[in-house]
């Protein structure tokens, strides 16, 4: 059916970071937008609105050998079953628990083919406290994984902390993910327009949405830590090479690596060729058509554990024609 | 049994029946004991209820029953009418004159799934990762399993219910005697369940587009690929000689008789439609077979002739259900675009 596929917006952040306000904020301030809300068991506030489902975060493995391809099977059940309702909704919002992985949640719109047709995964947006942030790093993995995920982060609660602090946390962020957007806010207060109908998966609006995805550039850090890191090449792309050496390195390396996004000149080819993944699935599409004197260059972005800017970018450069 | 199933007259005009353009999406539809009602749960809340007989006249839509979307539709396998579950947490008996009266409750949880076993007239239904046997006006409680139940029904006997969900199936016992449930594991989320109509399997649909079968007596079991989509219907014959399974775009039928479908390909015929099967329904006592695609089409076929015929349905809208009659005489058929026939299959 020729139907619009639905928005959902993922919100993840630890327990009392502002994710519930921020909720009930889009609820409020979206007037005359009808929205189906999926929040956690543990839901800290009242969400107020007709539409909204329980959800226990059910998580299974696929049975395909790989480990990190997690899916939300409840998510998949509800959707259908949200799906079948006769009034439609313009968007559908996922509140995860405070140590949800979002891994999970962002593969479920890679696996499921009528969760595909049906829904758009549209952005993860992270809030953080900006107080608690820098403690709950050194609590678990999970405050880290939230912000590896993110398209968008709210840097909240920023009336709490001093501008020295809050620069640290920041920078902080931003070593582990440079390529989200930071808003800095007060009660989850946030012109919506700057994180709803982001696009940030939809293949065709990549570039649209990296502002700094033309950027270049290695951090030298230390390897084992959640890092973003960039790779270039200005010769055209071997397909069946970069097919080979991708192929082989989500394989290996696909529980490390959180995102990846991709947009290559491909030898010989008329457009981009753009690709965006999560753990080890992937989506991949033809882009824009290059221009007529355009320079055909390539840019990977990956966001993940111990990611080796060099060997990866020698790796890739072994893919160039 | 007079039907001819592969009519070729019906690939131009639809067999004979009652045709109702709903406003809100089918999402499952049954017959009642007697096959005199025909039973539509709809995404507004209603349940459908239309006359087989033709001549009969035309019910009024009615007032929504659910608070959103009808889930689940059986027959009552205890009463004249029908049993439907909801996104409001409620499990309703519906009586054929329309009045309700409520089963269950589990508020924040959906009644997803439910089957009813005529002999006994108990009926099965879950809700979250919990299911509930009805019977004689009692509820019992099976589970928490290890995740919501997916899938359930009843075995040959209706002393057992099978419940699909992460991992594999759990076998309830469901007599006055408490058993320790039986597990049946299989990696992964199961998305679809029937047993056997001889109970001697039980097969699911996998998240993973495939198909799983356990074989109760040794609790071996089979697994069958090659799938392009996930199937979520699977039909067994009145013989239990084939299962069969939908998300291919012919009827494809594994074999069961004798040793099994293990290293043989399945039975398929038909026509090809213009897409995948969404949902198939063998017939209730003899060799005939109905499929929905999910390009609207509707394909009935006999598997001892191979023959079948492709119906066309005017709005091209994906099937979403389809029952049989108790007799075998009359086919429901729900669409996404909330199409509703009853058809008059005899010749």
């Amino acid at each position: 059916m020729a139907q619009a596929q639905v928005p959902v917006t993922v919100l993840t952040g630890y327990l009392g970071a502002g994710k519930t306000t921020l909720l009930n904020r889009i609820l409020s301030e979206q007037h005359g937008k009808k929205y189906a809300v999926i929040v956690n068991e543990f839901g800290e506030l009242g969400v107020d609105n007709d539409l909204v489902v329980n959800a226990d975060e059910e998580v299974f493995e696929m049975n395909n050998g790989c480990i990190c391809c997690t899916v939300r099977g409840d998510l998949i059940r509800i959707i259908e079953g949200l799906m079948k309702r006769k009034d439609k909704f313009d968007g559908i919002l996922v509140e995860t628990t405070g140590l949800a992985d979002p891994g999970p949640v962002a593969q479920t719109f890679f696996t499921d083919d009528e969760v595909k047709a049906k829904t758009r995964l549209d952005a993860i947006i992270t809030v953080v406290d900006a107080k608690h942030f820098l403690g709950q790093l050194d609590q678990g993995s999970e405050a880290e994984q939230q912000i590896a995920f993110a398209d968008v982060i709210l840097l909240n609660k920023t009336d709490l902390v001093s501008e020295d602090e809050l620069k640290k946390v920041e920078a902080k962020i931003n070593s582990i993910n440079r390529y989200a957007h930071i808003f800095r806010t007060q009660k989850s207060q946030i012109e919506l327009n700057a994180i709803l109908d982001k696009g940030a998966f939809d293949l065709k609006r990549i570039l649209e949405f990296e502002p700094e995805f033309l950027h270049h550039g290695h951090d030298h850090d230390h390897e084992e830590e959640v890092k973003s890191l960039s790779l270039t090449a200005d010769r055209p792309v071997d397909p069946d090479k970069f097919q080979k050496w991708m192929g082989a390195l989500l394989q290996l390396r696909g529980p490390d690596i959180f995102r990846s996004k991709g947009i290559l000149a491909i030898d010989g080819a008329p457009r981009r060729y753009v690709y965006q993944g999560v753990h080890m699935m992937m989506d991949s599409d033809w882009g824009t058509p290059w221009k007529d004197g355009e320079t055909r260059s390539s840019k990977l972005v990956f966001i993940g554990r111990n990611l080796d800017g060099e060997n990866l970018q020698r790796g890739f450069n072994d893919c160039l024609k | 049994m007079k039907l001819d199933l592969a009519n070729p007259a019906w690939r131009q005009t639809l067999p004979p029946g009652r045709s109702v353009a709903g406003d809100a999406p089918a999402v499952a539809c049954a017959f009642n004991k007697d096959g005199s009602l025909g039973g539509f749960a709809l995404g507004d809340g209603r349940v459908r209820l239309l006359p087989a007989d033709i001549s009969a006249g035309e019910t009024a839509a009615g007032e929504p029953l659910h608070g959103g979307v009808v889930l689940a539709l059986v027959g009552d396998p205890a009463g004249d009418g029908f049993v439907s579950g909801g996104d409001d947490g409620r499990l309703l008996r519906i009586a054929a004159d329309g009045r309700t009266s409520e089963l269950a409750c589990q508020k924040g949880k959906w009644f997803e799934h439910i089957a009813g076993h005529r002999a006994t007239g108990a009926i099965a239904a879950s809700a979250g990762k919990n299911a509930y046997v009805v019977k004689a006006g009692e509820v019992r409680e099976f589970g928490p399993h290890q995740s919501t139940v997916a899938a359930l029904d009843f075995s040959k006997d209706g002393s057992r219910i099978a419940c699909a969900h992460y991992g594999g199936v759990t076998v309830w016992s469901i007599g006055q005697v408490v058993l320790p449930p039986r597990h049946f594991a299989w990696r992964g989320s199961h998305v679809a369940l029937k047993w056997s109509t001889d109970g001697k399997f039980i097969a699911t649909g996998t998240q993973e587009n495939d198909i799983h079968v356990w074989r109760m007596a040794q609790a071996t079991d089979m697994r069958m690929q090659g799938y392009p989509a996930k199937v979520k219907s699977l039909s067994w014959t009145a013989d239990a000689r084939f299962l069969y399974t939908s998300a291919q775009p012919v009827f494809t039928a594994w074999p069961f008789s004798g040793k099994g479908p293990e290293g043989k390909p399945p039975l398929q015929f038909g026509d090809e439609g213009a897409g995948l099967m969404t949902v198939v329904a063998a017939h209730p006592a003899a060799e005939f077979v109905a499929g929905g695609y999910d390009s609207g089409e509707l394909q009935l076929g006999d598997i001892k002739t191979k023959r079948s015929v492709v119906l066309k349905m005017a709005d091209g809208s994906a099937i979403t259900c389809l029952a049989w009659s108790p007799d075998g005489f009359r086919l429901a058929v729900g669409n996404e675009a909330g199409t509703l026939l009853v058809l008059d299959l005899r010749r």
